[in-house]
């Protein structure tokens, strides 16, 4: 997380700060005001995020070290013990193993076909904008609807996907009752769910790429595909980078399309993280292995943006 | 909008204050109420006509029809009487109701009466939280007005912590149509072995284009008619606090389940049985007597027919119970619970009790509800609405493990989930099951014995 | 935005690609719009005609159920609860905007020490995992003596990280000389950020005021914990009342429900979609 929002900060400081203000002078009182000016700014919106973000964490870091029912008058302090416990629990460390799964599949596989959506719709073709508009729509249903709506499309009963298999002679899986198939029957949904936003990002990054660099390809010779590698695709590392970042931190968080259509199941092919701290909690009564699972998960979290960060910052190209 | 005077002040203060004051407030604690801290929930403004009388707050579970029935029972009773004023408030799902009651005790602002699922009051229970109610019991409503058997469930250590309300048993419901086309008897099979043999009868039988299959398990909470197999097949999830899943019976139990679903491929899991069951994909299903009205209904429109029998036997002819109950919350203050055992009384009325079992199609907790006009006829117009009060002789009650112990009842249906859906050998999920429930066990051991 | 003309590399493509190009437009339309047009005919479909193989592709116009939209509505006071998810909806969306902005704000154009520590530490408020909350912010809320009020399911939410980062990056883009020629003119920040900044910023205030809304209008967790009567109940909430225990829903009272909760939103992002484009464009490409 720090990483991001340092290099955004010294990126900011570029472009609007430090460049194009006069070098201080007898600095003290105007900046002072400035400073205080600041502070105005960020109270209100600091102070929600303090009490109703950071205390939980803080509450909750005190949890993970306690053992308690969540009902009883004490919490009982038990160190690590909790920690110690989670990383050694095969269920626990299966639970990651389907969480990166999860994460990957959805992160990828949403760029992927975001992209290529994208792409199509960078054509001139008669309708595109119906269908731009509608290829958002997804993303802003709530998890209730597009729950209800994707347990009957998988049905293997009553399902929409059921006379679709049928066209090419095949019985449509028992998706959401499998082990095999939960899994990918939710990634599914939320590739449906993502894949419009994410082309939609990516159609704003494709309209902005300048067209005298295609013309220079075309005077080349360069073949579509060699363009889209050398020209398109670096030009819109900027875009793939915000959206690689914000998809993986909503997919970690992805709960309530679970909790419809699988509850973790069948057996735990769909416990994810953010499922096993639901259940922990509010299932089993148990705060502290949920309290530890979270402050791993945001950990997890931090690190694992502050490394995309790095990583893809060093590809991205800048104008 | 609620009392705004306070609010804005509040809400300024919020706004313009720093953190602190959100910290600091945590050490005033709210209001009034008990001498213990305790205070009463908020709800909504009570009526201006019920101003003066003591209110009770109750949280349920209950939406659709048994929504509708517990609504009309409190305005029945705010009308009959003047002294006391109940407010029933839907709260989700037994889970939901008893995640919020949670929130509730940390928070110090408590309902009065809640309704627990079977599995849930336990939890409250063991952190004291109930309060005793056999001293309630009198004049207005005696003890042995309820139904002994569902009463004594609510039993621990000699005193009552739960009263049922909402219970059910599975039944066996199988589609007479289909029955009559495969050339089977309109009966429920005596015992599960000539249940298979049906099966091979139903085997040919094509509905829309869909071979009809014989039964289908539940893919969230099946462990409740799981309970009653492994009874059924002479084991049980355990003896007293000692686990028993993995033990001959029980596993024998999950092994006939998985060689229908993966041998016979005459069962399998689903989402919802009831909705395969109303639309004939299978034949015969065990599940909640409370799902009775909704079969019957889909039934007339599918132009089919509804059987209900007992559940077969295999070593045993036995069920267990399910269902939700009131639980009293011992930190509300002694008026309060006078006050909410009227609206208790009310209910263990014979007519109203009777009135409850005709919406909602739960057992009639009161026995004398039987013979109320409107339920006797009912039951004798509809075999199938009596068959469940017959069975009510063969219930029992469920293992203390799956009652007890946090958690337990998603491990069990976790691991019939990797029987059903992965073809996982039963000896080798239910290993693995009561390794987990040991040890869920284990942490709350001290606790439970301490309670039992 | 500087280029917005659209001139694919691929112009030179021969009929069967335009053939093909069209195919898949029709396949992505399809995969998108199939669920959500599915959701819509079977809320005007009977139980049985849901629960039916072959599917009913093209329900009946004769035989449309309205009366599903009227049991949904009746199962519940469906009245109230739009009454208070627009309260909660409208209060919350403005109270996190004014919060965000000026966050924004400060961030993109006010100097202050260890400001990027500061920004770290504000976006990492996005990864605190959302259970955590529930309990402590519940807590809160009832020594404030909040559990079942609108402050109760507003104040939590008013906090914004995510709305606080599109504004910032946008407001990052915006080039200096504007600024600049409002320095020169005298113009205070307060006047700066009114009368050139936000007005630059249409687009993505518009695009981040949406994206909030939607989230707030969609909760379902905390109304249902923070709220305990049904006259404090908002709509997600609502679809609860349909479905009961026993397993026996009335699937197309509860599909109009959904149909009723979806509506809004998507009435709003209609209007408002041009705009989310752009600011989107803007957001997520420079910065």
């Amino acid at each position: 997380m720090s990483a991001v929002d340092a290099r955004a900060g010294a990126r900011s400081a570029d472009t609007v700060g430090a460049g194009d203000r006069p070098p201080p002078r007898r600095r003290r009182p105007r900046h002072l005001r400035e400073y205080l000016l600041f502070l105005a700014f960020i109270v209100p919106n600091f102070f929600f995020v303090i009490v109703f973000a950071y205390w939980p964490v803080i509450y909750n870091a005190y949890l993970s070290l306690t053992s308690w029912n969540m009902l009883a008058p004490v919490k009982e302090f038990v160190g690590l013990t909790n920690y110690t416990d989670l990383l050694t629990d095969g269920d626990f460390l299966g639970t990651l193993r389907i969480t990166v799964i999860f994460v990957l599949g959805i992160v990828l596989g949403s760029m992927v076909l975001g992209l290529a959506i994208a792409v199509l719709l960078n054509e001139k073709l008669i309708g595109r904008g119906f269908v731009r508009t509608m290829a958002f729509a997804p993303h802003i249903l709530s998890g209730a609807a597009i729950g209800t709506i994707w347990l009957f499309i998988f049905d293997p009963n009553y399902g929409l996907l059921r006379p679709i298999f049928g066209v090419v002679g095949l019985a449509s899986p028992n998706w959401m009752t499998s082990s095999k198939w939960a899994l990918p029957g939710l990634i599914i949904v939320y590739l449906w769910k993502n894949m419009g936003f994410i082309a939609t990002v990516y159609l704003a990054g494709l309209q902005n790429v300048p067209r005298d660099l295609y013309e220079a390809a075309a005077i080349d010779g360069s073949g579509p595909w060699h363009t889209f590698r050398k020209i398109t695709f670096p030009m819109l590392s900027p875009v793939t980078f915000f959206l690689v970042i914000t998809t993986t931190i909503g997919t970690f968080q992805a709960f309530d399309i679970i909790a419809l259509m699988t509850g973790g199941g069948p057996g735990n092919s769909t416990t994810i993280l953010s499922w096993f701290i639901y259940q922990q909690a509010f299932k089993a009564f148990d705060a502290g292995h949920a309290a530890a699972a979270a402050m791993l998960m945001f950990v997890v979290l931090i690190i694992i943006t502050a490394l995309q960060a790095r990583f893809l910052e060093r590809k991205v190209h800048y104008r | 909008m609620v009392a705004p005077a306070r609010l804005s002040r509040r809400s300024l203060l919020a706004a313009s204050g720093g953190a602190a004051l959100a910290l600091t407030a945590a050490g005033c604690g709210g209001g009034s109420g008990g001498g213990n801290g305790f205070a009463q929930a908020s709800g909504d403004k009570v009526p201006d006509k019920y101003a003066k009388r003591t209110r009770v707050v109750v949280w349920h579970a209950y939406s659709g029809n048994p929504g509708t029935a517990i609504t009309e029972l409190a305005k029945r009773f705010n009308e009959s009487q003047s002294d006391v004023y109940v407010e029933a408030q839907f709260q989700g799902t037994y889970d939901e109701t008893a995640q919020k009651v949670t929130a509730a005790v940390q928070a110090k602002k408590i309902p009065d009466l809640v309704t627990f699922s079977e599995v849930n009051w336990h939890n409250f229970y063991l952190n004291d939280l109930l309060e005793p109610l056999d001293g309630y019991f009198g004049s207005g409503l005696k003890r042995s007005a309820y139904n002994q058997k569902l009463l004594s469930e609510g039993v621990l250590k000699d005193k009552l912590w739960w009263l049922p309300l909402a219970r059910s048993t599975p039944i066996f419901y199988y589609n007479k149509t289909l029955f009559h086309k495969a050339g089977l008897p309109d009966r429920g099979p005596a015992t599960w072995d000539e249940w298979r043999d049906w099966s091979k009868q139903i085997k040919g039988l094509k509905v829309k284009g869909k071979q009809v299959k014989m039964e289908a398990y539940q893919k969230v909470d099946g462990d409740w008619q799981f309970q009653g197999s492994v009874w059924q097949w002479g084991g049980a999830y355990s003896n007293g606090l000692n686990v028993a899943i993995d033990q001959d019976p029980a596993v024998a139990a999950g092994e006939w389940q998985r060689e229908l679903i993966f041998k016979d491929k005459m069962a399998y899991m689903a989402d919802s049985p009831s909705v395969d069951f109303q639309n004939q994909l299978i034949a015969t299903l065990v599940t909640s007597t409370g799902g009775l009205q909704g079969m019957t209904e889909a039934a007339e429109k599918g132009k089919w027919e509804v059987g209900t029998a007992f559940v077969p036997k295999k070593e045993q002819q036995v069920v267990p119970t399910g269902g939700g109950g009131f639980g009293m919350l011992a930190y509300s203050p002694k008026d309060r619970k006078q006050a909410a055992w009227k609206f208790i009384e009310f209910c263990g009325k014979a007519e109203n009790s009777a009135y409850w079992t005709l919406t909602t199609g739960y057992l009639p907790v009161i026995d004398a509800a039987v013979d109320e006009p409107d339920l006797k006829k009912r039951l004798a117009d509809d075999p199938n609405f009596s068959t469940a009060v017959k069975q009510l002789d063969i219930v029992r009650k469920e293992d203390e493990v799956r009652l007890m112990v946090p958690n337990a009842n998603i491990l069990i249906y976790t691991g019939l989930q990797k029987i059903w859906a992965n073809n996982t050998p039963a000896k080798q999920v239910f290993t693995d099951v009561a390794g987990q429930l040991k040890k869920a066990t284990d942490k709350v051991r001290k606790n439970i014995e301490k309670h039992i | 935005m500087t280029t917005s003309t659209v001139d694919s590399p691929a112009r030179r493509s021969s009929r069967g690609g335009r053939v093909l190009r069209y195919v898949l437009l029709v396949v992505v339309a399809c995969v998108v719009l199939g669920p959500i047009y599915w959701l819509v005919t079977s809320a005007l479909k009977p139980t049985a005609d849901i629960y039916t193989y072959p599917p009913t592709w093209i329900p009946n116009p004769l035989h449309l159920r309205w009366s599903n939209f009227a049991d949904a509505w009746h199962a519940a006071p469906f009245g109230r609860f739009f009454l208070n998810s627009l309260i909660v909806t409208a209060i919350g969306t403005v109270g996190e905007m004014l919060c965000a902005t000026l966050c924004a704000y400060a961030f993109a154009f006010l100097r202050f020490p260890f400001k990027k520590v500061l920004f770290g530490v504000l976006l990492g408020a996005m990864m605190v995992p959302g259970h955590v909350t529930l309990l402590p912010n519940y807590l809160t809320i009832s020594d404030l003596g909040w559990i079942n009020t609108y402050q109760g399911l507003i104040f939590p939410g008013l906090g914004s990280v995510f709305a606080t980062f599109l504004l910032r990056q946008h407001m990052m883009t915006l080039p200096g000389e504007v600024l600049d020629a409002a320095k020169v003119d005298g113009a205070g920040h307060l006047r700066t950020m009114f009368r050139v900044v936000l007005p630059l910023s249409r687009p993505m205030l518009i695009t981040a005021g949406v994206i909030t809304l939607v989230a707030k209008w969609n909760d379902f967790i905390w109304p249902l914990i923070v709220t305990n009567s049904t006259n404090m109940r908002t709509v997600p909430i609502g679809l609860l009342f349909l479905k009961t225990q026993e397993g026996y829903n009335n699937w197309g009272a509860i599909m109009a429900a959904t149909v009723l909760v979806i509506v809004p939103v998507l009435v709003v992002f209609f209007f408002a979609q041009r705009q989310i484009v752009a600011g989107l464009t803007q957001g997520a490409t420079k910065g």
